[in-house]
């Protein structure tokens, strides 16, 4: 395993018979996720692709041993899908859904930390095993010892392959959601691939908004041997203007790209100007 | 959603919390007939949805009515913080003892709701904040417990009240939170509560912001969300379900998702040029959404001569390209756009999806890189 899941996770699709999940199903089956249910309630006896489709988590958790699941729920029920997981037993979440209301969110949380679950997301756009597995819709092909975590979706998408263009493999891709209340934050994810033996060096994609950036660089100066790098997107956003994700909100001084860029730096981290940069900074730290 | 302060007081009178007597006018015919219903003297509160509005001339004050009038009618003239102003709060003029602070949000970092309290409320609790945190009292619930009254009344005996004030402060709070729940609220704020010298406790100002991915519960409130926009082109954008700012610059700039757009912007900068606009479609793109799109950049030229060119970047994790970027063609045959469009299209079924839309006239590159570099050369 490198973090969280790899070829041997057993995967449950919740959301699996609409249109993005027949979808995504078929790209995860393709790419060789083990994906062992799916969940519609009310569309039970049915299959997709051949995988089996129960009205409950409970029923699915009955005929199959489940590892984890992703949910392609619509936000408005991403609530009780979440803890209709959770409650049937499931101990690791990704949630792909945006726009997931923030209170709900925090609902997710509060019962997360109770059950003992851990989760990515809302708004996330999954986690590649490159060549082993893939929950979600990362699609990085090349295997490699580069850990890229992220608070982007299609961003994750464009660095990844920026990194298997130079020839940088890597060990495992992630976003944690775009939203202001999320699952795994930045410094957890960075620990895990700071404990992982088949990752050599780690990439943080942050954005403005927030101050998961500068949690994990007072956490990396403290516990961190492995060299990182950092790309934060918005550093020219004008301050208090919206910029589409919830969570990218300047506001009050804190949360900045330069506070973000300022703390990393402190923290030994080298950050890129432009994603494009990124290859040749970590090929310099390899 | 932010709300005015208005609303959000109407919100406050409906669980029960004293607010100041008041009428809203939206024209200078409303003073006079305000000026007799209200105890006076008056204030007069500009309704903008902008912070710092007192510092920056939006509250005005008045004993008679032809002073009512001529404050309403400057304040009618003028701009606050780039606001035009289209209504007026009028209110009594509360006779202030003491201004407290009480709020409930969203601590993003621990993941819970957060309920707070001050003793030193008024304008600058910013300062306060900043300067002496430990002077406002704190309480993390847990969200799927709730709070208690008693723990709110702990709360607030740390602000230093006692005696009456103790329950009746406590009481506010308690229905604070569960105003910030019921409504999906990311802030509900009251900033001063006041208590009058005739031993009252009254809610002097409010702010209230409802998250917008909670509208779908609250339908009663999403035909305000049209109103909020200052900039048309944004409400436009909010009509169409993108999200559009608005900027001043060159280039106009469009992708999918805010983390990619936000770094194009970047990209645009470093390369010399000015970003002016952003506009991010979201995730799970139509046709519809990109023509749409697509349709708002080319209105946005139309208006603004500083734009130059037409930048956009998709990543096509799930859909197929070729698909989504027909919506391109449609927006192109109808509008014939006079300035270049530059593009780059990657993921699935991205070399198809370039095909197509070089015939139609739009230029592709391979990397955002090289698009960024020529999107800014076009002079």
């Amino acid at each position: 395993m490198a973090i969280l899941v790899d070829k041997n996770t057993r995967v449950l699709v919740q959301g699996i018979t609409g249109r993005l999940g027949r979808l995504q199903t078929k790209m995860m089956l393709e790419y060789g996720t083990k994906i062992v249910a799916g969940v519609t309630p009310g569309r039970g006896g049915e299959t997709v692709f051949g995988v089996p489709v129960y009205d409950s988590v409970e029923e699915a958790m009955k005929e199959h041993e489940i590892d984890a699941s992703i949910l392609y729920v619509p936000a408005t029920s991403m609530k009780e899908a979440a803890f209709e997981a959770m409650e049937a037993g499931i101990k690791f979440m990704v949630i792909i859904t945006d726009w997931v209301p923030v209170h709900d969110a925090l609902e997710i949380k509060a019962l997360a930390k109770e059950l003992g679950v851990r989760y990515i997301g809302p708004n996330s756009p999954g986690i590649t095993i490159p060549g082993e597995t893939k929950l979600g819709m990362i699609h990085t092909v090349t295997p490699g010892n580069i850990g890229i975590v992220s608070r982007s979706g299609t961003l994750t998408a464009e660095i990844s392959n920026l990194l298997t263009n130079a020839g940088l493999g890597q060990s495992a891709v992630l976003g944690i959601g775009g939203d202001p209340v999320v699952g795994l934050r930045l410094k957890e994810v960075v620990k895990l691939f700071e404990e992982d033996e088949h990752t050599k060096a780690i990439t943080i994609i942050g954005e403005i908004g927030g101050t998961m950036e500068e949690e994990a660089a007072e956490y990396i100066k403290k516990h961190v041997t492995k060299p990182v790098v950092a790309f934060i997107a918005g550093r020219t956003a004008p301050p208090e203007k919206r910029m589409g994700h919830a969570g990218a909100i300047i506001a009050r001084g804190r949360g900045t790209a330069a506070s973000k860029i300022q703390t990393l730096n402190q923290a030994g981290v080298e950050v890129a100007e432009t994603p494009w940069e990124l290859p040749s900074l970590i090929r310099r730290l390899l | 959603m932010r709300l005015y302060e208005h609303e959000a007081k109407a919100i406050l009178k409906k669980f029960g919390i004293s607010v100041p007597q008041s009428r809203l006018i939206y024209d200078l015919a409303g003073v006079g007939e305000a000026f007799i219903d209200i105890n006076k003297p008056i204030v007069l509160k500009a309704q903008i949805l902008a912070g710092g509005r007192g510092k920056a001339g939006g509250i005005r004050f008045a004993k008679d009515p032809e002073e009512a009038e001529r404050e309403a009618a400057q304040l009618f003239r003028a701009e606050i913080k780039g606001c035009k102003i289209t209504k007026i709060l009028v209110e009594e003029k509360l006779n202030i003892v003491k201004e407290l602070y009480l709020g409930v949000t969203i601590d993003n970092t621990r993941g819970t709701p957060v309920v707070m309290a001050s003793s030193e409320g008024g304008v600058d609790i910013e300062d306060v904040a900043a300067k002496t945190p430990e002077k406002i009292a704190l309480l993390h619930p847990n969200i799927l417990r709730g709070v208690r009254e008693y723990e709110i009344r702990r709360l607030i005996k740390q602000t230093g009240l006692g005696g009456e004030m103790l329950t009746e402060v406590s009481s506010i709070l308690w229905r604070l939170y569960d105003i910030f729940r019921i409504y999906d609220a990311e802030i509900v704020e009251i900033n001063p509560l006041v208590i009058t010298a005739e031993g009252k406790v009254v809610a002097a100002d409010a702010r209230m912001n409802i998250d917008d991915h909670a509208l779908f519960r609250h339908p009663e409130l999403e035909t305000l969300k049209q109103e909020r926009f200052e900039n048309p082109l944004e409400q436009e954008g909010q009509k169409r379900g993108v999200n559009f700012a608005n900027l001043k610059g060159d280039v106009a700039v469009m992708g999918n998702g805010a983390g990619l757009v936000m770094s194009l912007l970047d990209a645009v900068k470093a390369a010399g040029g000015q970003p002016a606009c952003f506009l991010d479609t979201g995730g799970g793109l139509s046709v519809e959404r990109v023509e749409n799109a697509l349709d708002l950049l080319l209105m946005k030229a139309n208006l603004d001569p500083d734009v130059k060119a037409i930048f956009f970047a998709f990543w096509f994790m799930i859909s197929p390209a070729e698909e989504v970027t027909k919506g391109f063609l449609n927006v192109i045959s109808n509008r014939k756009p006079q300035i270049p469009i530059i593009g780059v299209i990657q993921g699935v079924g991205a070399d198809r999806a370039v095909g197509i839309l070089e015939k139609a006239g739009i230029t592709c590159f391979p990397t955002i890189e090289e698009g960024v570099k020529a999107a800014v050369k076009v002079r």
